[in-house]
C-alpha cells in the first residue's frame, strides 16, 4: 500500500470546467473561479442596491464602504483626475480581492496564484498607464526617464536605469501577487499533507499528532485572509501609483 | 513575448526550483495556461462594463443622495437656529422697548400729578391769602369803627365824671384835646 | 442657566454634524493608520522590487546578447545596472513622490 504523498502543486493544475461546453472552448477551472468572483461582485452590488436606503443595511454598507475605499484611494493617490480611472481600479481591485478570497475555500481554484493571470493583469496595467502617459503628455512623457537635476554626462547611465526600473513594474506587480498566493496555498497543502502522512504512518498516535499541522493551518488561514486583502490592496494602490506617474510625470 | 516571459519566470521564482519545473503555473506547453487568460479578458470586460455603467454610478447616486439629504437637514437646522436666534433677539428688543415706554409713561404721570398738585396748592394758597387779607381788612375796619365809637362815649363819661368831681362843666374843646391825646397814647401803647 | 448650556451644546453638535458631513479629515487619519499601512505596503514591495529590476536587466542583456552574438557579456554588464535599478525602485517605493 503506497502511502499518501504530498502533492502541493496539484491544486494549481488547470482542467476544463463547465463540462462539455467548457471543453469545447477551453474554459478552464480557473475561469470558473473568475466567473464566480465576477458574479459575486455583481451579486453583492445587486443586493446592496436593492433597497437604496438612506440608512444602509449590511450589504449596502459593504458596497458603499468598498466604493468609498477605492474612490479615496484613487483620489488620494492619483489626484482629482483619478476619478476617470476609478471604475477600472475598482474592477481590478474587486476582481483580485474576490479571486484571492474565493481561492481560500477548499476545492475552489485560486486563479491569482497563476503567473499567467497576474502577469496579464500587470501587463495590462503597465501598458494602460504607459498609454495614459503618452496620451496625456505626448512624446514629452519620455522625459519621465530623464531624471532632472543631474549632470548630463551621467544621463547615459541613469536613463537605462530608469527604463529598467520602469520595465520592472509589471514583473514586480505580477510576481508579488502570484508568489504570495502560491506560497500560502502550497503551505496549506503541505501541512494538510503532513496530517495525512502522520495518520497513515503512525495510526491513532499520528492522528493525534496531526493536531499540530492542523493548528498551523488554522493560523495560516487567518494569515492568508489578511494576505488576500492586502495583496488586492497593494495591486490596486500600485495601479493608482503608476497612473499617478503617467498623469503627473512625477 | 512568450519566450521572454517564460525565461523570465523560470529565472524568477525560487519556488520554481522547489517544484523542479513541474509547477502547473509554469506549464506553458499546456494550452489552457494561456486560454484562461483569454477568458479572463472576456470576464473582466463584462465585469468592467457592468460596474462602470451600472454598479458604481448607482452606488454613487445613493451616496450623493444621502450627502444631499444630510446637507439639506443640516442647512435646515442651521436656518432654524438662526431664525430662533433672531426671534430671541427680537423678543429681547421688544421687551426693552416696552419697558422703556412704560417707564416714560410712569414718569410722565408722576410729573403730571406733581404739576397738578402744585397748581392746586398754589390756587388754595392764593385763595387763603385773599381770605386772610379780607379778614384783616374787616378787623381793621371794625377796630376803626370801634375806636371812632369810643370817643363820644369817653367824652361824655369824662365830662360827667368831671362834673361830679369838680361840679363844673369842663371846656368842650379842652376835653376833646385831652381825649385825643389819651387815645393817641393808648393807641401808641 | 440651563438654557444657555443647551444652546451651546446645540451649537457644538450642529458644528460637529456639519464637519462630519463634509467628510473625515484626511490629514489627521493619515498620521497614524496611514503610516502603518504604508509601512506594511512597503514591506510587501521591497524584496520583489529589487528582484524584478534585476530580472528585467538580465533579460534585456540576454536579448541583446542574442541580437549581437555577444553572449554572455552584455548580460553580465547588465547585472550591476539591474542592481542599481532595483535600488532605484526601493528609493522610489520608500520616498514615493519625492523619488520622482
Amino acid at each position: 500500500m503506497a502511502g499518501p504523498t504530498i502533492d502541493a502543486l496539484g491544486q494549481f493544475t488547470l482542467t476544463t470546467g463547465l463540462g462539455g461546453l467548457g471543453r469545447a472552448v477551453n474554459f478552464t477551472n480557473s475561469n470558473e473561479a473568475m466567473l464566480g468572483a465576477a458574479v459575486v461582485v455583481v451579486l453583492v452590488f445587486a443586493l446592496g442596491l436593492r433597497s437604496r436606503a438612506l440608512v444602509p443595511g449590511r450589504t449596502q454598507s459593504l458596497v458603499e464602504l468598498l466604493y468609498e475605499f477605492v474612490r479615496n484611494m484613487c483620489v488620494d493617490t492619483i489626484g482629482e483626475e483619478g476619478l476617470r480611472f476609478f471604475p477600472l481600479v475598482f474592477t481590478i481591485f474587486s476582481f483580485i480581492l474576490l479571486g484571492n478570497l474565493i481561492g481560500l475555500f477548499p476545492y475552489f481554484f485560486a486563479f491569482t496564484s497563476h503567473i499567467a493571470v497576474t502577469l496579464t493583469l500587470a501587463l495590462f496595467v503597465f501598458v494602460f498607464s504607459t498609454g495614459v502617459g503618452f496620451y496625456t503628455h505626448g512624446f514629452k512623457f519620455l522625459k519621465f526617464f530623464v531624471p532632472s537635476g543631474v549632470p548630463s554626462w551621467l544621463l547615459p547611465l541613469l536613463v537605462p536605469i530608469e527604463i529598467i526600473s520602469y520595465l520592472s513594474r509589471p514583473v514586480s506587480l505580477s510576481v508579488r501577487l502570484f508568489a504570495n498566493m502560491t506560497a500560502g496555498h502550497v503551505m496549506w497543502e503541505v501541512f494538510a499533507g503532513f496530517m495525512l502522512l502522520l495518520t497513515a504512518s503512525f495510526g491513532v498516535l499520528g492522528a493525534f499528532a496531526s493536531v499540530v499541522p492542523l493548528g498551523l493551518n488554522v493560523a495560516l488561514a487567518a494569515l492568508e485572509l489578511l494576505v488576500a486583502g492586502l495583496q488586492a490592496y497593494v495591486f490596486a494602490i500600485l495601479t493608482c501609483l503608476y497612473l499617478h506617474d503617467a498623469v503627473h510625470m512625477h | 513575448m512568450r519566450r521572454v516571459s517564460t525565461a523570465l519566470l523560470l529565472a524568477l521564482a525560487p519556488s520554481a526550483a522547489l517544484a523542479e519545473g513541474t509547477m502547473p503555473q509554469m506549464d506553458f506547453a499546456n494550452p489552457l495556461t494561456l486560454d484562461q487568460v483569454g477568458w479572463m479578458a472576456v470576464i473582466l470586460v463584462v465585469l468592467y462594463l457592468l460596474l462602470s455603467r451600472w454598479g458604481l454610478p448607482e452606488i454613487g447616486k445613493v451616496l450623493e443622495h444621502r450627502a444631499g439629504v444630510i446637507a439639506k437637514d443640516l442647512a435646515a437646522a442651521r436656518a432654524a437656529k438662526v431664525e430662533a436666534d433672531q426671534a430671541v433677539a427680537q423678543l429681547n428688543a421688544t421687551i426693552a422697548q416696552a419697558r422703556a415706554a412704560a417707564q416714560a409713561e410712569v414718569a410722565k404721570a408722576v410729573a403730571d400729578a406733581k404739576a397738578d398738585a402744585a397748581a392746586k396748592a398754589a390756587a388754595l394758597a392764593s385763595q387763603l391769602e385773599a381770605k386772610l387779607a379780607e379778614s384783616e381788612a374787616r378787623i381793621d375796619a371794625a377796630r376803626a369803627a370801634a375806636l371812632a365809637a369810643i370817643k363820644p362815649v369817653a367824652a361824655e363819661a369824662a365830662s360827667s365824671i368831671l362834673l361830679k368831681l369838680t361840679g363844673s362843666q369842663p371846656a368842650e374843646d379842652k376835653l376833646a384835646q385831652r381825649l385825643d391825646d389819651a387815645l393817641a397814647a393808648r393807641k401808641a401803647a | 442657566m440651563s438654557e444657555g448650556r443647551d444652546k451651546a451644546a446645540f451649537e457644538q453638535r450642529l458644528k460637529a454634524a456639519e464637519q462630519a458631513a463634509e467628510g473625515p479629515k484626511r490629514d489627521a487619519a493619515e498620521s497614524d493608520a496611514g503610516s502603518a499601512r504604508r509601512a506594511i505596503e512597503l514591506a510587501m514591495r521591497l524584496g520583489v522590487e529589487m528582484v524584478a529590476a534585476m530580472v528585467i536587466a538580465v533579460v534585456i542583456g540576454w536579448g541583446l546578447d542574442k541580437l549581437f552574438h555577444t553572449t554572455p557579456w552584455l548580460m553580465i554588464l547588465m547585472v550591476p545596472v539591474g542592481m542599481v535599478a532595483g535600488l532605484r525602485n526601493l528609493l522610489r517605493a520608500s520616498g514615493d513622490k519625492t523619488g520622482g
